[in-house]
């Protein structure tokens, strides 16, 4: 961090523009694969399949649907299932309507089955599948654009919460305080909406945001030295870490919608905007923060 | 017009008069200045003082701007203040090396999975994985069975909630209600709730149903998590995720981790056996020394971590942490470090270091050693000749030139020449030509020093050693490199004789010498240094390359064995030694140390340590003794070029043994295309190898190229006419290329050379219904079932088996699996049982089932009449015959998911056979469980 040159670089590897409005962009597992996902101007929907050659994106197959493509996932996919595309496919009809709502999934084991929801109204709620209940909500004042996880498949350990205003907050999920509930961080990044975060599969502790000015900012969490301390009547409460911008960079004047790391390449990654373009991004020098 | 413009201009300036006044009152201008600025320590003013000097309104001074946020930044580093969006770095932002090895590390990776998906493409897709995934919707027995069940819940949702009479609320009392709550707040309330689930993360991950390759990034995923936690200071969850991933898969990384987290957790005794693991796995794993060193001295046994730190540092002479927690113990003791200064001793073998010499007067007796100077020249013209081309040609000329007038440094000329044909050349030598470059470099000054001390060296050896003795048929320059090394291998420094030797060998490599021998002596020489060294690895790899050129040679074989004696590995170790001595009988070290190993794996592997050994390789009779009886030096060009023959046709089999090897290994790993191309190698060295052929025929079967696969089949049989293996094989692949009839004459052949091959049997009667449903409708083919094909042997001749899984059970119309792998197949069976009312099919199920996986066969498929049905199959079929397994049962059937449940939805016939089976039961006597037992469990029961 002392020198720029021992920071992490952000490079567009291959910058690919399209001739329709692209809203998902997907890697495939086990692949130098992508999928982009979206809407011609005549209303139809498109997906479109990438190969990475060379600094180039060839397309591969490109299928037209009757209605738009809002995003997709390959996360109830084995590595093998894939091949025969297991890929899900959300059509949607009005993008504004699910704006501002957003969720994601926790799911460990049996025992332990979360949900985490963001309102418009700057709601974070998380549910307990389990008991059916919700386990702890809070207000971040402002529209919640994302909510992540760090990590999906462990214990709950963070949770990420951007919102419109550009400012996003960083939860620790380990210690839940029964009034205070969990420690947050909050963290001014971008001037404008924060579309996307996006955590780094090879590192929990990395994450990225994607601006609505078409900016990326690379961040790490740095834990305290204790991550809870016991207060004066014996009641543990966690304790939040600092949140560092490893790098920020602008590739875009539009909004960046989508980010999706590679899974088997640290660093690469792909994220598209309103712009038209899919870009394959890579950071360098993530193994030495 | 001219009114509108004053207009404009006026609201222009009342604007900026309007914000200069609000900057300039929080900012005055005097403390834009570069003092002012210096001395300023406050971080929200200075903040300040940028954002006006940036807005430009006071004017633009890019310097006093640097200046600011130079001083912001000195203050506070991650100010945001000093955030800038920048744009995307370019190949020109990055440094060309950089730059390069970005894109370098791109294409590889795109490689790499292009090749890992083609490879998941050839796996057979997920059918069978599929099959043994539950489905999600129960199959339809279990309709009729739940039927009772519903209605019981049904009658349970029938009464309904009726809402309150509005009347109601008049009798409610706020108060008492409000406290009611309050109570139970202060109650509820609890003690933080610690979400902990590290307890209950499972240790063990069930990776039955997950094919190899999905296994391995499974593992990985687990200790990724395990990293990630360990990262994060969490080292008990660290240890949890890497016992998961140890569980899919152990691997030396995993141990290696979770010895480190328990380290931190001052857990050694976990930790000691984890190190020890690896170590089992992966003996010089230098790592794992070190924290096996850790672990030791955190537990007293100084001495132990000491020596361990040594066997570190042997390894890795330039090891931080190891030379640091040295230096740390032997403060600790120094009195008791004295008295121990054990070493791993190497046994000295006798004429360590004659080889050279000895050959030397054996093959070059004729040639007498010239005078230094004019060897050198008759020498420089060849020298150039081998060069010639990988030279550039005035450098060529340069260099002779510099012979021509300097004598005394000619040895070095031709030596740093052989260095600048490296950087030409473009060898696909080894990995080691990168080192070997570097100490070119350095040996061309390395050299010059050993010139002008050669005078010192050779009137200290009292003038016997020439240093420019010829060896072999070395070129001069070699040879005085070699003899270099040897002379410092005698003075005990052996790791210069090491250089030396290394630089001759690259010598050797880079001129272009036809001289197996001479290399192989130079390979066993260095590898003498490093087992002095105590580098064990380095030794066996140059040994085991002198022996690749010279099969049987009897000092690189001693060495070897040496080496993996040090190493621990003695089952190798002994296989060496006993080549030693079929070699020459009177090596007396050989003798001692094969009486030594055979205790040791006696003790290790008790008295079938015999079978688990290597393959001792069987000497020729050419190769025993053989140096002893060679006649010296008359036909020495004839006998050189027969030994090259020789080595040819040996080199060629051990090649041959090589690929066989890594196809077979290929397969087991289930990369059968890789496995094809080695094999086909293998047929290109020795076409008439019958195994090769039936094992390539085993890989076009799993490719599914069975036109292929029978070729080779019939090249096997061709070659062998009663191989069953072939015969097997060509079935399997008649059968995939849907020609039955070849395929059952073939199975026919099989079973009559052998009678006992089940799988034979097994599969002819497939392909007899196959038959005879091809013949009955030819039009449609029916989807065939994959049989799986074991994987090869080692010695590959061995017809597969194929697991016995499919048992499958015919009576009364019933067909179940009597083996059920999960709850899905189990429900399945004990369903069918159930509704065809066989309790004699249920018996059969519930014997071949383990009691312990009964719960969790069952768990939510428990109910009132499946429960008294299993009870009824206990009492009337099982307890008489198996009364212990009986016990069994109950003993687990009571921790199913459901069972409570269940035993409340019991009906009378079901609670009577409950009481009857445990009156049986107590009445029943034996050795597994006594009458209070029973009584106990019975309790759980009614």
């Amino acid at each position: 961090m002392s020198t720029p040159l021992s920071k992490p670089q952000m490079i567009v590897h291959i910058q690919k523009s399209l001739n329709y409005t692209v809203f998902d962009s997907k890697w495939i597992p086990c692949s130098a694969k992508f999928v982009c996902m979206g809407n011609f101007a005549r209303g139809t929907g498109v997906m479109q399949i990438y190969e990475v050659q060379r600094g180039d994106a060839l397309l591969i197959k490109e299928v037209e649907k009757p209605k738009p493509i809002k995003c997709a996932t390959f996360g109830a996919t084995s590595i093998q299932q894939r091949h025969m595309c297991g890929l899900f496919l959300i059509s949607y009809n009005d993008r504004w309507t699910s704006f501002g709502f957003f969720m994601t999934g926790h799911a460990f084991n049996e025992q332990d089955r979360c949900v985490c929801a963001g309102y418009d109204n700057g709601d974070i709620k998380l549910f307990d599948l389990r008991n059916m209940s919700v386990r702890w909500e809070t207000n971040i004042k402002n529209g919640v654009c994302c909510v992540e996880f760090d990590r999906k498949d462990i214990d709950m350990n963070k949770l990420v919460a951007t919102s419109l205003e550009g400012k996003f907050h960083v939860f620790d999920l380990r210690t839940q305080h029964p009034t205070k509930g969990f420690a947050s961080v909050c963290e001014k990044a971008h001037k404008s909406t924060i579309w996307q975060v996006k955590h780094l599969p090879q590192n929990r502790e990395i994450f990225m945001t994607a601006g609505g000015a078409g900016n990326l900012h690379l961040w790490k969490y740095e834990y305290p030295r204790q991550r809870c301390k016991k207060e004066s009547n014996g009641v543990e409460v966690g304790v939040a870490g600092t949140v560092n911008l490893l790098q920020n960079v602008t590739v875009s004047t539009q909004p960046i919608a989508s980010l999706d790391w590679n899974t088997d390449k640290r660093g690469l990654f792909l994220c598209s905007g309103f712009d038209q373009t899919v870009r394959v991004l890579i950071v360098t020098k993530l193994n030495l923060v | 017009m001219t009114s509108a413009r004053e207009v404009s201009s006026l609201q222009g300036e009342s604007t900026f008069t309007d914000r200069q006044r609000s900057l300039s009152s929080e900012v005055p201008v005097e403390c834009l200045d570069y003092a002012y600025i210096e001395k300023c320590n406050d971080v929200k003013y200075l903040e300040k003082i940028l954002r006006v000097l940036r807005s430009g309104d006071e004017g633009f001074y890019p310097h006093l701007i640097q200046f600011c946020e130079d001083h912001l930044e000195k203050l506070d580093p991650k100010n945001r203040a000093l955030r800038k969006a920048t744009p995307v770095a370019t190949a020109s932002s990055l440094s060309k090396d950089e730059w390069s090895q970005i894109v370098d590390e791109l294409t590889t990776w795109q490689e790499e999975t292009k090749h890992a998906e083609t490879l998941l493409k050839q796996q057979p897709p997920c059918d069978d994985v599929m099959k043994e995934i539950p489905s999600i919707r129960n199959s339809n027995c279990s309709i009729s069975l739940n039927k009772n069940s519903n209605t019981a819940e049904r009658r349970k949702s029938s009464k309904r909630v009726i809402p309150r009479d509005y009347r109601e609320w008049d009798k409610f009392d706020v108060e008492n209600e409000c406290k009611r709550i309050d109570g139970n707040m202060n109650h509820s309330q609890p003690a933080a709730s610690k979400i902990k689930g590290i307890s209950q993360i499972k240790t063990e991950v069930d990776t039955s149903l997950l094919t190899q390759q999905e296994k391995l990034v499974m593992a990985n995923r687990e200790k990724d998590k395990g990293n990630e936690a360990f990262r994060a200071n969490d080292y008990e969850e660290a240890i949890s995720y890497y016992s998961r991933s140890l569980s899919i898969i152990p691997t030396v990384a995993a141990y290696n981790n979770r010895a480190q987290a328990a380290i931190k957790l001052n857990q050694w005794q976990n930790a000691m056996t984890d190190c020890h693991s690896v170590l089992q796995l992966e003996p010089g794993n230098v790592k794992a020394l070190l924290r096996r060193a850790t672990i030791h001295k955190h537990m007293g046994q100084v001495q132990q971590a000491a020596k361990g730190l040594r066997e570190v540092l042997k390894m890795e002479p330039h090891n931080v942490s190891a030379t640091e927690l040295l230096s740390e113990i032997e403060k600790e003791c120094q009195p008791e470090q004295q008295k121990q200064g054990k070493k791993i001793i190497i046994q000295e073998v006798e004429e360590e270091k004659d080889e050279n010499t000895e050959k030397k007067t054996e093959a070059f007796l004729v040639e007498p050693s010239q005078p230094v100077g004019g060897e050198e020249r008759s020498a420089a013209p060849a020298e150039r000749g081998n060069m010639g081309n990988a030279q550039k040609k005035p450098n060529g000329k340069g260099d002779l030139g510099q012979h021509n007038d300097s004598s005394s440094s000619h040895t070095k000329h031709p030596w740093s020449k052989g260095a600048n044909a490296d950087k030409y050349k473009v060898s696909t030598q080894e990995s080691k030509e990168k080192v070997a470059n570097g100490t070119n470099q350095r040996g061309s000054t390395a050299s010059a020093h050993a010139d002008q001390g050669s005078s010192g060296n050779q009137t200290q050896a009292g003038g016997t050693v020439n240093l420019d003795a010829p060896c072999g048929a070395l070129p001069p320059p070699l040879a005085r490199l070699k003899n270099e090394g040897n002379l410092l291998f005698k003075n005990g420094q052996f790791s210069d004789a090491l250089e030396k030797y290394s630089q001759a060998i690259q010598g050797y490599n880079d001129s272009g010498i036809d001289s197996p021998d001479d290399l192989c002596v130079l390979y066993s020489n260095r590898a003498a240094c490093y087992l002095k060294d105590g580098n064990s690895q380095e030794c066996i790899q140059d040994c085991t390359k002198a022996l690749e050129l010279q099969p049987f040679s009897l000092k690189p074989l001693l060495r070897r064995a040496m080496a993996y004696d040090s190493l621990e590995r003695y089952q190798k170790a002994y296989v060496d030694y006993k080549t030693v001595l079929q070699i020459d009988a009177s090596v007396q070290a050989a003798h001692d140390s094969v009486n030594r190993i055979t205790r040791v794996l006696i003790d290790q592997d008790g008295t079938e340590w015999r079978e688990k050994l290597p393959e001792i390789p069987l000497v020729p009779l050419s190769a025993q003794q053989h140096r002893r009886e060679e006649p010296p030096s008359a036909d020495v060009l004839q006998a050189r070029a027969e030994k090259a023959a020789r080595d040819a046709e040996r080199k060629a089999e051990v090649r041959f043994a090589a690929l066989k090897q890594e196809g077979n290994d290929f397969v087991k790993k289930s990369q059968y295309q890789d496995a094809v191309g080695k094999y086909s190698e293998c047929l290109k060295l020795k076409p008439e190898d019958c195994a090769i052929y039936t094992n390539r025929a085993l890989c076009y079967l799993k490719l599914d190229m069975f036109n292929k696969a029978k070729q080779d089949c019939d090249a096997a049989l061709k070659l062998e006419p009663t191989n069953k293996k072939a015969f097997y094989r060509r079935a399997l692949a008649n059968k995939g290329l849907k020609d039955y009839l070849a395929s059952s004459s073939d199975l026919q052949e099989v079973l009559q050379l052998d009678p006992n091959v089940q799988e034979a049997e097994k599969e002819l009667e497939e392909v007899t219904v196959l038959l005879r449903q091809s013949l009955a409708n030819n039009s449609q083919g029916k989807p065939r079932k994959t049989v799986p094909i074991t994987e090869v042997d080692d010695d590959d001749e061995e017809i597969p088996a194929v697991p016995d899984s499919a048992d499958t059970y015919r009576s009364e119309e019933i067909t179940i699996n009597l083996h059920p792998s999960n709850s899905y197949e189990f429900g399945q069976s004990l369903n069918a049982a159930h509704s065809g009312g066989s309790t004699a099919v249920c018996a059969d199920l519930l014997t071949f089932t383990a009691p312990e996986n009964l719960p969790q066969y069952l768990s939510t498929q428990l109910d009132g009449l499946t429960l008294s049905f299993i009870v009824k199959v206990l009492d009337t079929h099982l307890l008489k015959k198996k009364p212990d397994l009986v016990y069994q049962h109950l003993n687990h059937l009571h921790k199913a998911d459901r069972f409570s449940i269940s035993m409340m939805l019991l009906d009378k016939d079901g609670r009577q056979h409950i009481s009857h089976l445990f009156e049986h039961l107590l009445n029943t006597e034996s050795t597994q469980f006594t009458q209070s037992d029973v009584q106990n469990l019975a309790n759980k029961y009614i």
